[in-house]
């Protein structure tokens, strides 16, 4: 987020798009509930009918995949009437001319065929985002799992930049991290093409660096991202995975393909709490600890690293992660001797520039949100402030709209979109075992649009397969109009009826996200 | 305010009348409730006020509760304001806590946290402050008796349709003790739905609250969605205290419901 | 008799509530959301309010295991260790570094996180690390 989330109560409009928020963000939220309580205009676009969209000034539900051709169309509007901020443009951004080349292609009349979203949606919403003082974007997952997440969220910034709506207090772009500390694990450089703080590896400064800092020699050649490793085992190239607290078999897309490269692997390791199955396929089991046995630190998704304290022993003989790791390292002929996670904190702020001020001593009360550069800073509490971008000048990219990599056709003729429910998390690993969690929320649901169950005499209850290219699984369905026609809908969580079976690895070209939010499917009842 | 109790404390503890006293600490810059077992720790012992008065209560008789399922011989001493005293006496009607195991540590309510709750009594019977706020006007829930029916209603439904469904108004809650819950069950209120069934699931809970609000506002708090829930049990509480003249915690007596 | 009230951090969604966990006598009773927690002052999820649940379940994996005649076996600790860091030194030896590969998590701390990418770089000498950031 380059806000904070305090900052989102006090904006006068918020534009959610791809963000189930009172599902996935509950406490996100409670900041756009007070914001409305304030009088700030909420606007809501999101494939499906969500809880927020009822309080919404404005609520669209764009067709699957079509967020570029909604976004080109509300900034055509925007230029149109002049609503652009040409001040912030000339004197923060480059590139801006080309888009507004691109921007002439997208008329409200055009875009409406492509995405279902009226013209007259289209203008609201471009009145309310670029007229407001300060306009806060909110997305998530919706935005970016898609062969064009990347373009999704540069026309986000595009939005952002050319109606300066970001750099100043209650007004940026925010994504909106789904887990606890997928934040911290970039930052900490679990990423193929940085070290911590996002030092690229292909820089020899950096590389020198590390290598004093560590003591060894580095490779400055990006490594694999994670569909690339799984390309890797299956062509043989990869021989061992060490997988620590992840659940592939069930979050990653095509699970038959996930299971073929952990078979082929010479050496799978698992670490993790519960006997995943991801970890059934492994050739060596770690018990790690959950995080209420451990100490260290979590970085939210508004950049504050918060304590994590052990509130008990840890179960039977599982170990605390980072000293499983140490041994590993050291028993491999790396050694490694830290005494506890705040001496790990300590190596990690003396190679992080953003770290640089962070010790556990610091973050009592409220935490500390990087970039906190040294021990006299305060921490950031929004990005870019008065246009000042990482990168010197912001960069506009001209984006066209590009259709998703699989469209529905006579064999699979409707649209398959995937997704999470409010009282369950990722794989359902931990949240299953919560009784209360589970009562809630038993099994997976297929939600299916009345239209499109009554042509194949499809009741609320009934069994349904689903088969996509890739393979066929069998859900129990629910009739509603929260989803469109031709649209279907299903929750992850759930390995038994597992929706990765169905979902497509088509990558995004630059960030490899793979597009879990649209694929083509096969809706049969189970007879 | 906070050295009385600590005196207090420091005396029960030293003389073994109790095993542990149940306040709040201050500690690494936060407010949270705390089992305080010796009194070299009360330094840390504060009474709940952060950024506002008393804006850091927490649901401490249902920590005690807690404490005492696993040691009901013991003796506990518990830190409470007029409501928690008020819990205090209505748990032990409904068997859920012993009154010969507890010793409450009372302490009066500033007017400025008063006026916020709109208490009717902001101290406990016997407490160490001398100081007590007075009575307080029921203003929000006359505020919204004034609207014509039709507009209250579009008031709550308004309000229900931002339910994150987080149970948090009885997670929070010092009176609900319930094994089984009307709100979780799913053959009176369909699960998994956001959001839940208006208006269906949160008159339930109003419904229950009957005969057990003590109206402490923990609920209004813990809410994601800002639902004014304190003002919808503070008015079933009037109507229950106008047929049946009974307010849960206000006497030794058990709720006119207990029989139901 | 040890009742505790730890300040924690959700491990649930990114956005990192604070609680106290309830323990007595080393069981995890209940959960608390933090009044002064900058998140959530005082709020929580259901998810969040039955964090408590899964910790510890019956279920959670207590030994170290390893695969023998096509079956996961528990072994010791030094065994799974040993195992683990000989098999690995043996494939770096055959096949080089970058025929390692790792996955971080989004779900464990930043100092587990940094040691993992540390050992795969320093250790190993591959950059093939990565998580499911984008899941």
């Amino acid at each position: 987020m380059t806000n904070s989330i305090d900052e989102l109560e006090n904006t006068d409009c918020i534009f959610v798009i791809g963000s189930n928020t009172t599902s996935s963000h509950p406490i996100i939220a409670t900041r756009i509930f007070r914001a409305k309580q304030k009088g700030a205009k909420i606007i809501v676009a999101d494939p499906r009918k969500i809880q927020l969209g009822m309080l919404a000034d404005v609520e669209v539900q764009q067709n699957l995949g079509t967020d570029v051709a909604l976004l080109n169309g509300i900034m055509h509007v925007i230029m149109d009437r002049g609503w652009h901020k040409q001040e912030f443009i000339d004197a923060h951004t480059e590139g801006f001319d080309a888009v507004k080349e691109v921007l002439k292609n997208y008329p409200p009349d055009k875009v409406s065929e492509i995405t279902g979203v009226s013209a007259d949606d289209i203008v609201k919403i471009a009145e309310y985002y670029a007229t407001s003082e300060a306009s806060s974007i909110v997305y998530c997952m919706g935005i970016t799992q898609h062969t064009t997440g990347v373009d999704n969220v540069k026309s986000l910034a595009n939005l952002a930049m050319m109606t300066g709506q970001i750099g100043r207090e209650n007004t940026g772009v925010n994504p909106l991290r789904g887990q606890n500390n997928v934040q911290g694990a970039c930052d900490m450089g679990g990423l193929p093409g940085v070290y911590t703080g996002y030092q690229a590896v292909t820089v020899p400064e950096v590389q020198k660096k590390f290598e004093a800092a560590w003591g060894a020699s580095l490779s400055n050649k990006v490594g694999l991202t994670i569909p690339e490793m799984m390309s890797g085992v299956m062509s043989g190239s990869v021989k061992a995975l060490y997988i620590l607290g992840e659940n592939p078999m069930v979050s990653d897309p095509d699970t038959h393909h996930v299971e073929k490269a952990l078979k082929a692997a010479e050496l799978v390791i698992v670490q993790d709490i519960f006997r995943t199955p991801t970890a059934e396929l492994a050739h060596v089991v770690l018990p790690g600890v959950s995080f209420a046995e451990k100490d260290g630190t979590f970085s939210n998704t508004e950049r504050r690293v918060l304590k994590v304290r052990q509130a008990v022993a840890p179960m039977g003989d599982a170990r605390h992660d980072w000293e499983i790791i140490q041994d590993i390292s050291t028993r491999f002929g790396y050694a490694m001797h830290y005494d506890s996670p705040e001496a790990i904190m300590k190596e990690i702020s003396s190679v992080t520039p953003s770290y640089g001020g962070i010790t556990y001593a610091r973050l009592e009360g409220d935490g500390l949100q990087w970039p906190c550069p040294n021990a006299e800073h305060s921490g950031t509490k929004f990005l870019h402030k008065g246009g000042a971008f990482t990168r010197g000048k912001g960069m506009f990219f001209p984006i066209e709209y590009k259709a998703p990599a699989e469209v529905v056709d006579e064999e699979y003729p409707l649209w398959l979109t995937t997704g999470r429910v409010f009282a369950h998390y990722h794989t359902g690993t931990m949240t299953r075992r919560a009784e209360a969690l589970n009562c809630e929320i038993p099994e997976a649901i297929l939600e299916v649009n009345p239209a499109d169950a009554g042509k194949l005499g499809i009741r609320t209850g009934d069994w349904v397969y689903l088969t996509t290219r890739r393979g066929k699984i069998a859900v129990k369905a629910q009739l509603t109009d929260w989803i469109k026609e031709s649209i279907v809908f299903m929750p992850f969580h759930f390995v038994e009826a597992n929706a990765n079976v169905l979902t497509n690895t088509a990558l995004d070209p630059i960030c490899k996200i793979p597009e879990l939010k649209v694929c083509a499917v096969k809706l049969e009842k189970v007879q | 305010m906070s050295e009385n109790i600590k005196t207090k404390v420091a005396e029960l503890l030293s003389s073994g009348q109790i095993k542990g006293f149940l306040g709040l600490r201050s500690n690494e810059g936060h407010i949270g409730p705390y089992l305080f077992t010796n009194e070299a720790e009360l330094d840390s012992l504060v009474v709940g006020d952060w950024k506002n008065r008393g804006d850091s209560r927490y649901p401490l008789n249902k920590c005690l509760i807690n404490i005492a399922c696993k040691y009901p011989e013991d003796t506990f001493g518990v830190l409470v304001r007029g409501c928690d005293e008020r819990g205090l006496k209505a748990l032990y009607t409904w068997n859920q806590l012993n009154p010969n195991k507890v010793v409450a540590v009372g302490i009066a309510c500033p007017q400025e946290l008063a006026d916020a709750c709109e208490c009717l009594k902001p101290y406990p019977d016997e407490c160490v402050d001398d100081e007590k706020a007075k009575a307080c006007e029921q203003k929000a829930v006359s505020s919204i008796d004034a609207l014509a029916i039709a507009d209250r209603f579009a008031l709550w439904i308004r309000e229900f349709t931002k339910c994150v469904k987080c149970y948090g108004c009885r997670d929070v809650c010092p009176m609900c003790f319930c094994k089984e819950c009307s709100v979780g069950s799913d053959d009176l209120i369909h699960t998994g739905q956001l959001p839940p069934e208006m208006p269906i699931f949160h008159l339930t809970r109003a419904v229950h609250m009957i005969g057990r609000c003590i109206d402490c506002g923990l609920c209004n708090e813990a809410c994601p969605a800002d639902i004014p829930l304190r003002t919808l049990y503070k008015k079933v509480a009037d109507i229950i205290d106008k047929e049946f003249q009974y307010r849960p915690g206000y006497t030794d007596a058990k709720s006119p419901l207990n029989v139901l | 008799m040890e009742y505790k009230t730890t300040l924690t951090t959700c491990p649930y969604c990114g956005c990192g509530c604070g609680f106290y966990l309830e323990s007595i006598d080393g069981r995890l009773v209940g959960t608390i959301p933090s009044k002064t927690s900058p998140v959530n002052k005082g709020k929580l999820c259901i998810k969040g309010w039955n964090v408590h649940e899964f910790v510890q379940h019956p279920n959670r994996l207590t030994r170290p295991l390893v695969r023998k005649n096509g079956e996961l076996q528990e072994v010791s600790w030094d065994e799974a260790l040993d195992y683990t860091a000989d098999k690995l030194r043996n494939i770096k030896e055959a096949s080089g570094p970058d025929s390692i590969a790792f996955f971080a998590s989004a779900k464990v701390s930043n100092e587990e996180n940094y040691l993992l990418q540390k050992f795969a770089r320093a250790g190993v000498g591959t950059n093939n690390i990565d998580h499911c950031a984008r899941l």
